[in-house]
């Protein structure tokens, strides 16, 4: 059963079209990804389809109009939410719990989220990474039924984000429906049953990760730095090109890897490192939606290789 | 309801220059006015009636701009902060929202009305007619602080940036002071002046007649003659329902 439908959902502001025709469900249980480029219209979406703003087309929640939902059911924590900033997370825990009939224990969901140690401190002066993940507990305080997170760990360190991916995925195996935006194709990876790639308002690929990858990913890829000898290349009898000292050769099993780097070494074929890694999401987001955010600073167009490296070699 | 009051509450006296100009407004209120009062002309013109008249105006002062600040700028705050999209899905009603921020604000210049009237009788020696129907002070200085929470929340919904919501904020509550008899009798002012469609008008009108003027006095309403302070509360508290409505359809789901 879809908890949360679109179908041909469509809205403009002005003559800017923020989305075009989009249609996609989330069902019961599921977590789903939606994943774009900056203004792919990701933020428009959630808030046409919780009900925030009105859009054309048809979108249902729980089987229903979003406007006639029991809100103790959703539990929403738009993108940019700066909360009243002279509270302290203890204390907007309990306001936003206090909005509905029954809430989960303040307490419990501060240590959940790894707040504890700031509960008395007010907001504003809490870090960054404290402050996204006392939002995403004011999502969490009435225990929802859907979850809808927009850009959930965005400013979190590492650690901070791990430990969120453990609490949503707890939250999923639980049965919490969830539907959450990122600009992490890792984080996507990682928590997502299924991915939707959104660009320039429309949706341009659903399906599981591996789906994606496998369909949209292309090949797998050896990219050996450092090598300056065309004709030894040459020898190695693969599909590989060498530009600018970087050997990339591609479609290669990791059980490959061996054989290519003795080839190269009975060649006398210096290098100096060398990287396998195989297509994942990131890939798929670059294929299509484009270079529309090369420089990203959450690192979404700048691919770095990544996989086991070979003996000799540094890791990048 | 409880949940947004308690926390606007806290957020209000976690703010200490908020809670300092809060209550330092109606004494530098008094101070100045009460000393231009007190220079007492004899040759007619502005600040010639007797000292108590202005009572019900020094409280209009607070009534107006308080909450019209207080509540276009916490409008602007939860627009650009994203919190009414949160709050929209969850059960908070917007009128609920409305309502709390007005409870909060009637608790604050409802003490700020006791420190200007404690100032007043004081340091200036206002001539107060105190009877039962004094006690009259207390909903219209409700209904005023709900009105204009009203209007202040449908300025916060229409402009869009705290910036200009401060200016629209002063550009509505200077002219208001000064058309709504608060300081000006109307009288001194021109008979076309619309003073009839300014909330506190009927606000300044009703408290002075249970502060100052005797029980006899009059105040009309669409033309129509009615004993004051009755008729000026009946209004005030039409105003005010029809605002809070229009207030809280007007309030945003998300920005």
């Amino acid at each position: 059963m879809a908890v949360l439908a679109a179908e041909d959902v469509s809205k403009s502001y002005g003559e800017t079209v923020a989305l075009d025709g989009v249609s996609l469900s989330v069902d019961e249980g599921e977590v789903f990804a939606l994943v774009g480029p900056n203004g792919a219209g990701k933020t428009t979406l959630v808030r046409a389809l919780t009900g925030t703003i009105d859009a054309e087309g048809h979108v249902e929640l729980f089987g229903g109009d979003p406007g006639d939902v029991n809100r103790e059911r959703i539990g929403l924590l738009p993108q940019e939410f700066d909360p009243p900033a002279r509270l302290t997370p203890r204390e907007l825990l309990a306001y936003y719990g206090g909005l509905y009939d029954d809430h989960r224990p303040v307490a419990e969901l501060l240590d959940e989220v790894g707040v504890a140690d700031a509960a008395e401190t007010h907001y504003e002066n809490l870090s960054g990474g404290q402050k996204r993940r006392t939002c995403v507990a004011a999502a969490l305080v009435n225990d929802p039924d859907l979850l809808v997170i927009d850009e959930p760990t965005t400013g979190i360190d590492p650690a901070g984000r791990r430990q969120l991916w453990d609490l949503l995925g707890e939250l999923a195996a639980s049965g919490t429906t969830i539907l959450l935006t990122t600009h992490y194709m890792a984080e996507a990876e990682h928590l997502a049953d299924r991915v939707g790639l959104l660009a320039d308002g429309a949706v341009v690929a659903v399906d599981t990760p591996g789906a994606l990858v496998a369909t949209h990913g292309g090949e797998s890829l050896l990219i050996v730095e450092g090598v300056t000898d065309r004709e030894a290349v040459d020898r190695l009898d693969r599909d590989a090109q060498l530009v600018d000292g970087r050997l990339t050769v591609r479609n290669v099993d990791p059980v490959d890897v061996g054989g290519i780097v003795e080839a190269l070494e009975s060649a006398g074929v210096g290098y100096d490192s060398l990287t396998w890694r195989e297509p994942d999401l990131e890939d798929v987001y670059l294929s299509l939606a484009g270079g529309a955010e090369g420089t990203d600073a959450d690192g979404v167009g700048s691919r770095e290789p990544r996989g086991p490296v070979a003996p000799g070699g540094e890791r990048p | 309801m409880y949940a947004t009051t308690r926390a606007g509450w806290y957020s209000f006296l976690r703010r200490r220059t908020a809670v300092f100009f809060t209550f330092f407004f109606p004494a530098i209120i008094v101070v100045i006015f009460g000393a231009l009062v007190q220079t007492q002309p004899t040759d007619g013109g502005l600040f010639t009636e007797p000292t108590g008249w202005y009572v019900a105006g020094y409280i209009g002062v607070v009534v107006l701009f308080t909450p019209l600040s207080r509540v276009s700028s916490e409008v602007s705050r939860h627009r650009e902060g994203g919190q009414f999209e949160k709050l929209t899905t969850t059960p908070l009603q917007r009128w609920e929202w409305l309502l709390s921020q007005t409870v909060v604000n009637t608790a604050i210049i409802g003490l700020a009305s006791l420190l200007l009237l404690a100032l007043l009788l004081g340091a200036t020696g206002a001539d107060l007619a105190l009877s039962a129907e004094t006690l009259l002070v207390v909903p219209f200085v409700v209904l005023g602080v709900a009105t204009f929470c009203a209007v202040g929340s449908i300025l916060g919904s229409v402009v869009s940036s705290q910036d200009g919501v401060i200016a629209a904020s002063n550009g509505l509550a200077i002219p208001l002071l000064f058309l709504s008899e608060a300081f000006v009798p109307a009288d001194l002012l021109p008979e076309w002046l619309p003073l009839g469609l300014s909330p506190l008008t009927y606000f300044t009108r009703g408290v002075r007649a249970v502060t100052f003027d005797s029980a006899s006095a009059t105040s009309s309403v669409l033309g129509v003659s009615a004993p004051a302070p009755y008729a000026d509360l009946g209004v005030l508290a039409a105003l005010t329902v029809v605002l809070f409505v229009l207030a809280s359809v007007a309030l945003p789901r998300a920005d």
